[in-house]
């Protein structure tokens, strides 16, 4: 038994040495990356990861941020909550200036409040839920991509202006706070709507995993008439499921979704999809209205062997390029002056749409989205749409 | 009946029950030092971790104070009953929701739970008050399911708890005005002291300890060994049962509090199928019939992942980086509880508890 003790008690003392903190430097600017290298975030986390790395390597290239170089730490967060938290921590020993969490708010939130805690900058990569922020986190933390609210908002708004859609469905899957955020834009849309004579004819819901929704479906099938689109706040994996029961029903309603859907790696479930609608902040098509960002895609694809497979690249780089000119402009990288100048920006534009931050929503709500439309398996970016008006607190945080 | 057997020991005088009777404590005294040592081993872990002075490294060795006072729970039903539990982590869950119900501020909390009655929303108390209060709430309700699970065995007693587990979990996952529903529940307070969790931990092991040389641990224990002369002694099996149940349950409760505060967010799928394998894992390959397998499998267990994950993150040799494949940390982890449990099929300790004799186990 003594053995047994002294064999822990040793690897817990090597453990201790491995975790020893490096030591602070200032001739240098770090940036912690406290996001998923393993697990199932893994496949949102390292491609806005990859994107934010070629924003590093840019800004070293150009000389760095204040004269300084931009060094990078990561720790893992293994797709896990507690892990997350030490993965924060240990970014902040390592001295990280800017700590990085994960995509999703669930599971960015430990190393957030941990970076709050520090009186540091946090950054989700790219979650869409209100709480990423001042409401979840706190003052210092701020989210690189757009509110869910806001893309369904756009869909709905963009869906009766363009394609005169009159009649709209809303089927929501209520396993996340993304797809709930996407169907509280529509609700919030739905009303200003319904004024200029649109109409809600119903609503349902389901969950990601449920294996069928036929019951859901013979109630649109049971309308009167069929619905000129449905709203569907879902993603993957279940969101396939859904569209394809949806099609082979025989109901070829618009589909519009949020930008979780975006990418065509899916789309070879559901042959010849037709008539379905997604809002991107980028094309990975190669038919970006902005010639820089199909450039990005090539560099992207220098670095990692790969294109894009969605839009959620793209925050990123969105993310280290918002940050290092707030820092420009602080001409320090203390947290507060950083937190001031980002809330200076409005309408800052980035490579991927412009941004907004105020005191009061360190997130997006209201910002340009392209309109991705795929016919007969093929996505493509037809239009483009900005919500008339911005989407008020109150109704994002009910 | 003593004319007709002979061979049976003479009527014993009053006199000779007296003496055989042992003193009051004796039991106590002989194994106190268990739970001593269990506790010198936490209070050399916290402090090595002082003198680190990594703010990672204490996360983890706080994760592992938590797991021990889970893994303390469970053995204090699973150890002592015998009947493995697959849905003590449901109350850990409990008390987690107590925790944020009674310690996030209420402007926040009346956003978040609107369902909740208004003397709750209003109320915001230190987190060590409400950390007492989830545990007895989560006692309660160990008190109200174990009157019925206690009454089975076997398999279908194991099969029931975790029953329960999915009932907790799938109300604390749709109950949204009360609980937030599958949302990350945040605000509350987040502790980084160690030792919060360290004295948590201490409180557990002695608690355990106590029950397990009370009338009740024992009586529970001979139950558990041969549940048919027990009964015919007149034990009252499930009555035992609930006893430890309400006090394993309890000591979850606890665990679940202090685990909301130790990172600030609770959701329901944290307290699910994962938690619970980990812990049950922890109790197996430490020893299920030991308190000092419980504690130790923890302290070893959380070893072996950390080195995995540090051996994941790559080591420097002096110029050669060596690092294991990503994911492997689980492979492996899996292999070294296969071979412990090939080599020790009752857990590293088994029956038996560390002390600073040679001890014949209980």
């Amino acid at each position: 038994m003594i053995n047994k003790l002294k064999i822990t008690t040793m690897t817990m003392l090597f453990t201790a040495t491995a975790a020893f903190p490096a030591l602070a430097d200032d001739s240098k600017i770090v940036v912690g990356f406290a996001t998923a290298e393993s697990g199932f975030m893994e496949a949102y986390d390292k491609p806005a990861t990859d994107a934010a790395l070629i924003r590093i390597d840019e800004i070293n290239a150009a000389g760095g941020l204040l004269g300084k170089k931009i060094e990078v730490v990561k720790a893992d967060t293994k797709s896990d909550r507690a892990e997350g938290a030490k993965a924060g921590l240990s970014v902040l020993d390592q001295g990280a200036d800017l700590v990085v969490v994960s995509c999703d708010y669930d599971f960015g939130s430990p190393a957030a409040l941990a970076a709050e805690a520090a009186g540091k900058v946090s950054f989700f990569l790219c979650a869409e839920s209100v709480k990423a922020g001042i409401q979840g986190v706190g003052p210092h933390s701020f989210s690189a991509s757009v509110l869910a609210a806001v893309q369904g908002a756009t869909m709905a708004e963009w869906a009766y202006n363009k394609k005169e859609a009159k009649t709209f469905y809303r089927l929501l899957d209520s396993w996340t706070e993304y797809n709930k955020g996407i169907c509280d834009g529509f609700d919030w849309m739905m009303p200003k709507l319904e004024a200029k004579g649109a109409k809600l004819l119903g609503q349902d819901t389901f969950k990601n995993d449920d294996p069928s929704i036929a019951a859901q479906i013979s109630r649109i099938k049971a309308l009167p008439k069929e619905p000129d689109a449905i709203m569907l706040c879902t993603m993957m994996p279940g969101g396939v499921s859904a569209i394809k029961q949806i099609r082979a029903a025989g109901i070829n309603s618009m589909i519009l979704n949020g930008s979780g859907m975006d990418g065509s790696y899916w789309l070879s479930a559901v042959p010849d999809l037709s008539n379905f609608y997604v809002p991107v902040q980028g094309s990975i098509y190669g038919d970006d209205p902005n010639p820089e960002v199909t450039k990005f895609n090539a560099a992207y694809k220098a670095k990692t062997g790969g294109d894009p497979s969605s839009m959620y690249v793209y925050p990123g780089y969105v993310m280290i390029d918002v940050w290092a000119k707030a820092v420009e402009r602080a001409k320090s990288i203390d947290a507060d002056a950083v937190v001031a100048e980002l809330e200076k920006m409005k309408n800052e534009p980035t490579l991927f749409g412009s941004r907004t931050f105020t005191s009061e929503l360190h997130h997006q709500n209201q910002t340009k989205y392209l309109v991705a439309d795929t016919e007969k398996g093929k996505p493509a970016i037809i239009d483009s749409w900005t919500i008339s008006e911005p989407i008020p607190l109150d109704a994002l945080l009910k | 009946m003593s004319a007709a057997s002979p061979a049976i020991e003479p009527q014993m005088t009053t006199g000779a029950i007296v003496a055989k009777t042992p003193r009051p404590f004796v039991l106590a005294r002989r194994t106190i030092i268990t739970p001593i040592l269990l506790s010198l081993l936490m209070i050399a872990v916290a402090l090595l971790t002082m003198m680190t002075g990594s703010r990672p490294f204490n996360q983890v060795i706080i994760d592992v104070f938590l797991r021990v006072i889970l893994v303390v729970g469970l053995y204090v039903f699973i150890g002592n009953s015998g009947v493995l539990s697959f849905g003590h982590i449901g109350f850990t869950c409990l008390g987690a929701y107590v925790a944020a119900w009674l310690t996030i501020n209420p402007i926040m909390k009346k956003m978040a739970f609107s369902g909740l009655p208004g003397w709750l929303i209003k109320a915001q108390m230190p987190y060590w008050e409400a950390a007492i209060i989830a545990a007895i709430f989560a006692g309660l309700a160990a008190l109200i399911f174990g009157r019925i699970l206690m009454r089975l065995s076997g398999i279908a007693a194991s099969i029931a708890t975790f029953a329960m587990l999915a009932m907790i979990n799938t109300i604390y996952s749709n109950w949204e005005t009360v609980t937030g529903g599958t949302s990350s529940v945040v605000g509350i307070p987040i502790i980084r002291s160690i030792w919060p969790y360290l004295i948590a931990a201490i409180i557990s092991i002695f608690i355990a300890w106590a029950h397990a040389i009370s009338r009740s641990g024992l009586a529970l224990r001979a139950a558990r060994d041969e549940p048919t002369a027990a009964a015919a002694s007149g034990i009252d099996i499930p009555r035992e049962r609930l006893v430890a149940f309400v006090i394993s349950g309890a000591i979850m409760g606890l665990g679940g509090a202090l685990m909301a505060h130790s990172i600030g967010v609770v959701t329901p799928d944290t307290f699910y199928l994962g938690l619970t394998f980990i812990t049950i894992a922890m109790l197996v390959v430490g020893g299920m019939g030991s308190l000092s397998g419980g504690v130790i499998g923890v302290v070893f267990l959380s070893a072996l992942i950390q080195t995995l994950r540090w051996l994941e993150a790559g080591v420097s040799i002096g110029d050669v980086a060596f690092a294991i494949p990503k994911g492997l940390q689980e492979i492996a982890l899996g292999i070294i509880m296969i071979i412990i449990l090939a080599l020790r099929p009752a857990g590293v300790f088994g029956n038996r508890e560390i002390s600073l004799t040679r001890n014949r186990g209980d």
